[in-house]
């Protein structure tokens, strides 16, 4: 019994240099080919911009993964509601369409505090529908499947009020939100590196630092708090933990609002960088932010940063003139992974319960 | 022991489908006392533990904890009321380590609120070196402190056991619900176990009422004994007694 566990760990060991080692080399070939390609640097930057929306969209599916193990589907509805609550807090008025035509609020906030604003707004949303489409479930001890489609039916309603009460026309917010700062960022032309020159946009850098501070937020709230303690006993066993005193549904309503925080936000900011493209505008990231979460590690938090940058930068480099297989090389990305680490990129391995 | 009544149960019924797993059982168990709740498999008794705990609701029937009624109320707030159970299939937290098991269930005795907490500003560190100091006493009283930093799924099954009763021990519970804490112990760890829950008893001032099947265990240990049949209370009182009842015998040597 000792012996093949010795020897189980031998095998772990040699598993674990050779897996590091093949990684590292794929990573300095990876490195290699973006600083020597035209645009290498172009598209690398454009891909992490494009990769930290996608992260920042599937923080808010890992963080409710991770406690009721399920997808919530109604993250990119949110994400949706954010973007409208802000526009609406900075006293903009609806468009021509839907029930609220013309419609304004009396009073305008600045931008950012619409944000946090918006923010707050979507993070009860999430309340509500964990109240609404989750907990009545959850008491009746339903399928976590039933749960899935409930929240679908949940994020096809909310589409459908949004596009009721304000249409679906496209809504900007107004230009240079944060003071007056440049649009992008030029970075010049690297010496012989790359013949063109590099160029950031402002709004994509702050999206970058946004996600970044929000996972290493989480990170520490989920590992180095006591309510993140909690959480993870709930994770781990809702029933043991309520019976040491811990009040589950509180704790799963705080993962609700928290969740939809981050969602609401993060649709401000995307919807800065792109615009508000209707009632499906937050929708449109449900599927790619399930890649997201799968190929980082389902419920890993930094897992799901990693995940969405390393889509962002595979679509990146997909030639412009092959776009349209921009989805196809994302989702080839995982599952090639997925063949080598089914339990995703930071994930741990399934421990096999006897 | 004295008089005082710490638990009752008043005319607990519960049904699933259409089975009564529970009907209309009464008893009352007093201050200090250890309180054994025995019966063939099946017959109700983890249900009666869910029962007291909120973890099931009764279709008919009251349960009163120190004369209050605790019926309708969450399981969080019974065990926040000082009623601490473990578990016939253990139920450890097993990713997290022995020592993180225990602390959890300090937590709920610390005083910092939630924004402390959130943000880990002081006192909450202070408060932390607290609750892990105690939660390691506790490990060490079930004989596990050496092991504190082991993952919980890696624990033998007696000592996942007493992990569990440590566990339940960190809520500073009034009334221990022990479900079959015997179970899966080896002939050693079963002897040893009578004296413990005995210490246990003396040194937290705690009532027990415990479930098992080993009877020298329960017949050695247990003040008073209520047998459950097919949902029924069948006898109560004192070991010898129930040990004699022709129902008693009926239920375990019957047809």
């Amino acid at each position: 019994m000792r012996l093949s566990n010795q020897s189980l760990q031998q095998y772990r060991r040699l598993w674990w240099f050779a897996s590091r080692g093949l990684a590292a080399a794929a990573l300095v070939l990876l490195i290699t080919a973006i600083l020597t390609a035209p645009s290498g640097l172009q598209n690398l930057f454009n891909g992490l911009a494009v990769g930290s929306v996608y992260a920042i969209f599937a923080l808010g599916y890992t963080l409710i993964f991770s406690i009721l193990r399920i997808i919530n589907f109604t993250h990119g509805a949110i994400f949706t509601l954010g973007a409208y609550f802000t526009y609406f807090l900075t006293g903009a008025s609806v468009g021509f369409n839907g029930l609220l035509a013309n419609q304004r609020l009396p009073f305008g906030l600045p931008f950012p505090i619409a944000m946090i604003g918006g923010g707050l707004l979507a993070g009860l949303c999430g309340i509500l529908i964990e109240r609404v489409a989750f907990r009545p479930l959850r008491n009746k001890g339903a399928d976590p499947l039933l749960t899935l489609v409930s929240s679908l039916g949940v994020a096809v309603a909310i589409v459908n009020v949004i596009q009721l009460l304000v249409g679906a026309e496209i809504y900007s917010y107004p230009r240079n939100p944060f003071g007056e700062m440049p649009a992008a960022l030029n970075l010049g032309t690297f010496g012989g590196l790359s013949q063109r020159p590099v160029v950031i946009r402002t709004i994509q850098v702050i999206i970058f630092a946004v996600s970044m501070a929000t996972v290493v937020l989480l990170t520490y709230f989920v590992n180095g708090t006591k309510i993140g303690k909690a959480l993870r006993a709930v994770a781990e066993d809702a029933t043991t933990s309520s019976l040491l005193g811990i009040n589950t549904n509180f704790l799963i309503s705080l993962t609700f609002f928290i969740s939809g925080l981050i969602g609401g936000i993060a649709g401000t900011l995307v919807g800065l960088s792109v615009n508000v493209s209707g009632p499906y505008f937050g929708i449109n990231f449900g599927l790619k932010g399930l890649a997201v979460i799968v190929l980082g590690g389902l419920g890993d938090i930094p897992g799901a940063v990693v995940g969405g940058l390393v889509i962002g930068v595979a679509e990146a480099f997909v030639p412009s003139e092959h776009v349209a297989y921009k989805e196809a090389i994302a989702f080839a990305v995982l599952f090639l992974v997925l063949l080598l680490r089914p339990q995703g990129l930071l994930g741990r391995a399934a421990v096999q319960k006897v | 022991m004295s008089d005082e009544v710490v638990l009752e149960v008043r005319n607990l019924t519960c049904r699933f489908g259409g089975l009564y797993a529970v009907d209309n059982v009464s008893f009352q168990v007093r201050r200090g006392e250890i309180f054994g709740l025995i019966g063939p498999n099946g017959a109700g008794k983890t249900t009666v533990f869910n029962l007291i705990t909120g973890m099931t609701p009764p279709m008919h029937g009251e349960v009163f904890y120190k004369g209050v009624n605790i019926t309708s109320k969450r399981p969080h707030e019974i065990a926040m009321l000082g009623i601490a159970r473990t578990f016939q299939n253990i139920r450890l937290f097993g990713a997290l380590t022995a020592l993180e098991n225990v602390m959890i269930a300090r937590h709920i005795h610390t005083r910092s609120g939630m924004i402390e907490g959130v943000f880990g500003l002081p006192p909450a560190p202070q408060e932390e070196r607290a609750i892990r100091q105690r939660a390691m006493e506790l490990l060490e009283l079930v004989g596990l402190a050496d092991s504190a930093e082991m993952q919980a799924r890696n624990f033998s099954y007696g000592d996942q056991r007493r992990l569990e009763i440590a566990r339940a021990l960190a809520l500073e519970p009034e009334l221990l619900l022990l479900d079959e804490p015997a179970a899966g112990m080896n002939q050693n760890e079963k002897s040893a176990l009578s004296a413990f829950i005995r210490r246990v008893r003396e040194q937290f001032n705690l009532t027990i009422v415990l479930i098992e099947h080993y009877v020298p265990l329960v017949m050695g240990l247990c003040d008073r004994i209520a047998v459950l049949n097919f949902g029924q209370l069948i006898a109560l009182g004192a070991p010898e007694k129930v040990q004699n009842d022709p129902a008693v015998i009926e239920a375990y040597l019957g047809d």
